[in-house]
């Protein structure tokens, strides 16, 4: 394994894990403050913006997945997680992401999937 | 990323091709990982492309085609075979218009790797990596494994810990990554629905083992299990079925900490990322807040200290209650409550309409299991006087219960459906499964096909002129006529469910209920109208000056017709009291020609509207609360003053007395005929049963013993109204059910509940029958109506302060004219109505002691009783010359008794018999009481001196309590022994006996000695309190063990007490009992004479 991109890993016992609602990643929400989303800050930027992450994260998510070795991983492909960064997912992921944040995907022809497995195809 | 990223990316597709490299590869030294990656994965590209391109294409799209077989049809089948082959970047390229160069680009992978890489390098020092999405294109389904991806392997762990192993193992991975261990999973996830199990994605279940080696809690000795390929994604589709999805406006929640936690709260709204719930419940405001917490007076200076609970000092928490602004700031002070608009701020908090309204996190409130309680949503209902609001609580609670559609529907009702393909159907219901329906349909095309449907997607039908029944909400029981049908207009929650509205059946008016609610039925109203204790029709009393008659019920709060005519709605906790309903009975009122009203008498207001109507209460003899189904103002209730109303049937004729006798009057009350004998002299005879002392014999009320209230007519079908004994019910029960308790054992419980001794006199006549002479003289003499009348049972009920010391003093014949006098003005102040049954009651039952029962009674006992005999024997003509006058020639023959009592005899008796008490003694105007029971129960058998030695008592001799009788009179052992209490302990001619040296059974300090004593001289000890346990001695269940389930009276010896059967008894014979108990076998209560028992140790 290469020292591909790993996101933090938060403590086990922390009670602020939050997960990205765009790509599922789980952190505290102090790192997600620090240093925002590793996945999509670019297009939520989270960093530094508390109101943000509230709006892009939730503590509302369901199963934990260790994604370990992101390309191979079969795991990491279904969850549409296989190009992020190493790091802590979650299987689900309750909410969506603001309205901006879906308009900016749409703009950019990248279909939102809502991680709650709301919408199944 | 660095530029080592990209070897690791293609090593799926490495593996993919040989996999034995993948298995070797931990072995390998990886000393120079880098070094060592790169130049493998160097050659094993080039085996690719020694293979060619097109091979390899060709490949995934066999592997994508057992995966899917509409790949094919997918416009994107090029692009999707590529997926799983492709690196990321080339998605990227594809995205970005760059797909013609993919061909190209694969055969010069490592040019373009490298070049990619540094491209991404260039990107990621640039500031962030654009989000681009890759992958969210491709459905769900392409994604399911295929064989050629690692399999998933189930591992056991300690439950509550699945969270933490996972993490365990991402961070032991990483940790161990440079190492010449690396962990070589690929990825574990864990499922909150799959308690004590996670699972690992990895080649083998040897590398699953060696990366959870070491984790506390993880037990891989437990099996590690293959996940089959078609369950893998499964494993990470897992819905909660009750997910926050489901939380809308109006979802009950509960909430999970702090002074609110458990209760019931309403979801008012939800933020737009689901994470935060606004939420309306209850509030607990302290409204007793402790001084020295520095809370109540600060906090009148301190306006708004947000962070102050105002409980929080206090240790148990404030009930729920609604914000009342009143309330609060007279404890708080004015200023800490702020009002903006029409919400209320104090302490932080917000309230509206009473509740607090709050955002809380999603995580700390429980939305599972919610299960509110009717009582916890009135809460939340009462206020909502606002049907469209009252309908939502409504729906939501049908919701919430999940099982919406079952409660909702029925087999047989008439249902459209109103989502969905079939949307517009209807039909009737034909079975429920679940959540899905089978539908008949009725319409014509469809030729009654049966049709399955989920529940969620039908409504209720109905059309203008069902007959419907409400089933629930404020209207519940409600029945009509459908007027009208409307669908909702708001679609956002109601969508199931129409506007019904009917015209009651019973209020006349229009009722809208939501088509859910309904139900097609054929009955007419006979909703129980009763709320909580209330029940329609009660009088109630509102405050000391206001009294009402409930008219409309609801679901929680009543319409009541004050006595001002005035209508109130009323909730239950409002209500000061309720008026006993005999309380009611028995008060009378006279109408504008004089003549008593009762409740239950059709009368007609003289003057004015004229109403007709039944009078259901009447208040302080003044008001008179009637009801006439055929007027719609105030439920057919109205009041009007006693004076102005005339009886609408000609019963005026009952007060003056010309009733003939043999007319029913056994319906009427008996206090009511008490007061009427006021007037009434020689009334037709009553039921005699009523107010005698009964036991039921049969029934699940089997074994309780009470008093007749009322009866409705002769024969053994007819209903006795039975007070019992116990928890002051009145049950109504057939009369053959009944058996009538001796007044002997009257007068035995007399000692109990005061009132009955003082009453048992009056009753004589029943218990007595035509027995005793006494009661002879009652049926006979009875024409002046004092003797044979009964006495009024309610006299008795009443158990006024003045009966009670009636019964408890003294026994008055006993104690002369002290007593006796005492006694007399006492019995006038208790009984409140003139009532002269009591009073020539109290000479008649003088009367029935003859002395000629009281000397053959009392063979067995005491000589000194005899004597007293001789002493009762006067009062008769003393007695028998009272009765009919009244109380005040009984006060004169009273003080011819005194005489009696003075007799040497009954000094004598008193003196010497019961050593201190005279309570007991005073009880035994029992005297004839215990005659009278003896001539009617079977007789004790006196104790054979053998008794002991009875087979049948074998099995509890060591038992029993006995004590020592007779051995001063023999002189054995100087009498030393005598009355001393002993445990028995074997038992022949002369029996082994352990002593107690006290004769109470609760001291046992003395000395305890062992020792024989010639059976003859040992006696059984009568039980004597409740709860003791006893062995019988004589009659059918001899030998069986019982408990005490009545207290004993101490002054008779030969009292019938209830018992129950102790289970290791042997089942005993199912006849009769006690000698006059004819029904009490085989139950597990009756009743046994006392002396026939032998209490245990």
């Amino acid at each position: 394994m290469s020292d591909a991109a790993s996101a933090i890993i938060p403590p086990t016992k922390s009670r602020h894990l939050r997960a990205c609602l765009l790509c599922s990643i789980i952190q505290t929400s102090a790192d997600f403050r620090s240093i925002g989303c590793p996945n999509c800050e670019e297009i939520l930027q989270l960093k530094d913006n508390p109101d943000r992450i509230l709006a892009c994260t939730t503590s509302y998510f369901d199963g934990v997945i260790a994604l370990i070795d992101t390309e191979t991983s079969w795991v990491a492909r279904w969850q549409r997680t296989a190009k992020y960064a190493r790091g802590m997912y979650a299987a689900r992921v309750k909410g969506r992401v603001p309205e901006d944040v879906e308009a900016e995907l749409d703009s950019r022809g990248i279909k939102y999937r809502p991680r709650d497995q709301s919408e199944q195809d | 990323m660095s530029d080592n990223e990209s070897p690791p990316r293609r090593k799926l597709y490495d593996d993919e091709e040989d996999e034995e490299e993948e298995d070797s590869e931990g072995s390998e030294d990886v000393e120079n990982e880098g070094s060592r990656k790169k130049p493998k994965r160097v050659k094993q590209r080039q085996k690719r492309d020694a293979l060619s391109r097109f091979l390899d294409i060709e490949a995934e799209v066999s592997d994508e085609e057992e995966e899917d077989e509409d790949l094919s049809s997918e416009g994107e089948a090029g692009f999707i075979t590529k997926e799983g082959a492709l690196p990321e970047d080339e998605d990227e390229d594809d995205l970005s218009g760059r797909h013609h160069a993919r061909v190209d680009k694969r055969r010069q992978a490592e040019e373009y790797r490298a070049e990619k890489s540094a491209e991404e390098i260039a990107r990621e020092g640039g500031g962030h990596r654009r989000f681009t999405g890759e992958m969210s294109e491709i459905p769900q389904r392409l994604l399911m494994p295929s064989v050629h991806d690692a399999s998933l392997w189930q591992v056991r762990v300690k439950p509550g810990r699945e969270r933490e192993i996972v993490f365990s193992l991402m961070r032991k991975s990483l940790d161990l990554e440079y190492t010449n261990k690396p962990v070589s999973i690929l990825s574990a996830f864990q499922r909150d629905s799959l308690p004590g199990m996670i699972y690992v994605e990895a080649r083998s279940a040897q590398q699953v083992s060696q990366a959870c080696n070491g984790l506390v809690g993880v037990y891989p000795s437990r099996g590690i299990h293959l996940v089959p390929i078609d369950e893998m994604a499964l494993l990470l589709m897992i819905k909660k079925v009750d997910g926050g999805e489901k939380i809308v406006p109006g979802t009950w929640v509960r909430l999970k900490r702090g002074k609110y936690a458990g209760d019931l709260a309403q979801v008012v709204d939800v933020t737009e990322n689901g994470e935060e719930v606004g939420v309306r419940f209850v509030p607990r405001i302290d409204l007793n807040p402790r001084e020295d917490d520095g809370g109540g007076r600060k906090r009148k200076k301190n306006p708004a200290p947000n962070t102050t609970n105002p409980s929080s000092s206090s240790s148990s928490r404030p009930p729920q209650r609604l914000f009342n602004f009143e309330e609060v700031i007279k404890v708080y002070g004015r200023n800490a409550v702020s009002k903006r608009g029409q919400v209320f701020v104090f302490l932080g908090d917000t309230y509206k309409d009473g509740f607090v309204e709050k955002d809380i996190k999603l995580n700390s409130i429980i939305l599972e299991d919610v299960n509110p309680t009717l009582d916890e949503i009135t809460m939340f209902s009462s206020n909502n006087t606002n049907l469209e609001e009252t309908m939502v609580d409504l729906s939501i609670i049908a919701e919430a219960s999940r099982k919406a559609a079952l409660a909702v529907l029925q087999p047989g009702d008439h249902v459209e459906v109103f989502q969905g393909e079939q949307a517009g159907l209807h039909g009737t219901v034909q079975e429920i499964h679940g959540d899905t329906l089978t539908i008949i349909a009725l319409d014509p095309a469809l030729h009654s096909q049966k049709i399955d449907l989920p529940a969620r997607s039908v409504r209720k039908r109905f059309k203008p002129g069902d007959h419907v029944k409400v089933m629930q909400g404020k209207n519940t029981g409600e029945t009509g006529l459908v007027v009208s049908v409307a669908d909702t207009n708001n679609s956002r929650t109601m969508n199931e469910n129409t506007i019904v509205t009917f015209i009651s059946d019973m209020s006349m008016q229009e009722i809208s209920v939501f088509s859910k609610d309904l139900r097609e039925a054929a009955e007419v109203g006979n909703t129980t109208n009763i709320v909580g204790e209330y029940e329609l029709h009660d009088l109630v009393q509102l405050d000391l000056q206001t009294v009402g008659v409930i008219y409309k019920t609801h679901q929680s709060s009543f319409l009541i017709l004050t006595q001002h005519s005035q209508s109130r709605l009323v909730h239950p906790h409002q209500i000061s009291l309720k008026k006993d309903k005999s309380d009611s009975l028995r008060s009378i009122a006279t109408d504008s020609h004089g003549f008593e009203i009762r409740v239950g008498d059709m009368m007609k207001e003289s003057e004015g509207e004229q109403r007709k109507g039944r009078v259901l209460h009447i208040h302080q003899s003044h008001f008179a609360f009637l009801f006439n189904r055929d007027i719609a103002e105030n439920g057919g209730v109205f009041v009007t003053r006693a004076r102005g109303l005339v009886s609408i049937t000609p019963k005026g004729a009952l007060g003056a007395g010309k009733l003939p006798p043999g007319a029913d009057l056994t319906k009427m009350n008996p206090a009511a005929a008490g007061g009427a004998q006021g007037s009434a002299i020689g009334r037709g005879p009553r039921d005699r049963l009523i107010g005698a002392h009964v036991v039921v014999i049969k029934g699940p009320h089997k074994g309780y013993v009470g008093i007749v209230k009322d009866t409705n007519g002769v024969g053994l079908t007819a209903l006795a109204r039975v007070e019992l004994n116990t928890g002051n019910k009145i049950i109504s029960i057939e009369k053959g059910k009944l058996h009538k308790k001796l007044w002997g054992n009257n007068n035995g419980s007399g000692g109990r509940t005061p009132g009955w001794g003082s009453n048992t006199g009056g009753r004589t006549p029943f218990g007595a029958g035509g027995r005793t002479p006494f009661g002879a003289g009652a049926g006979s003499g009875g024409a002046p109506g004092g003797g044979g009348r009964t006495p009024n049972p309610y006299a008795a009920g009443n158990q006024t302060p003045a009966w009670n010391t009636g019964s408890k003093t003294p026994n008055p014949y006993a104690h002369g004219n002290a007593g006796a006098g005492n006694q007399t003005p006492a019995w006038n102040v208790g009984s409140k109505t003139p009532n002269p049954y009591t009073l020539s009651s109290g000479g008649g039952s003088g009367g029935g002691a003859t002395p000629g029962r009281w000397d053959s009674d009392r063979n067995e006992d005491n000589d000194t009783h005899k004597d007293g005999g001789g002493g009762w024997g006067s009062p008769i003509p003393a007695g028998s010359g009272s009765g009919i006058g009244g109380w005040g020639a009984d006060i004169s023959s009273s003080s011819s008794w005194v005489t009696i009592p003075s007799t040497p005899g009954y000094a004598h008796l008193t003196s010497s018999s019961s050593s201190s008490h005279t309570a007991p003694y005073a009880a035994p105007t029992p005297a004839p009481t215990y005659s009278d029971y003896e001539s009617n129960a079977a007789p004790t058998p006196e104790p054979s001196p053998t008794w002991l030695l009875d087979p049948s008592l074998s099995l509890h001799l060591s038992l029993l309590r006995i004590h020592i009788l007779g051995t001063k009179l023999d002189k054995y052992l100087d009498g030393a022994y005598e009355g001393l209490h002993a445990r028995v302990l074997a038992a022949s001619r002369t029996a082994l006996i352990k002593i107690q040296g006290q004769p109470e059974p609760s001291s046992e300090q003395d000395s305890q000695s062992e020792r024989s004593f010639p059976i003859k001289y040992l006696l059984p000890v009568a039980p004597a309190t409740q709860d003791a346990t006893a062995v019988i001695l004589y009659g059918p269940r001899k030998g069986q063990k019982v408990k005490m389930r009545q207290r004993p009276d101490e002054g008779s010896r030969t009292e019938l007490v209830v018992v129950e059967s102790v289970v290791d008894s042997g089942g005993g014979g199912a006849s009769s009992e006690g000698g006059s108990e004819e029904g009490g076998g085989g139950g597990a209560f009756w009743e046994c004479q006392k002396d026939w028992m032998c209490v245990c140790w």
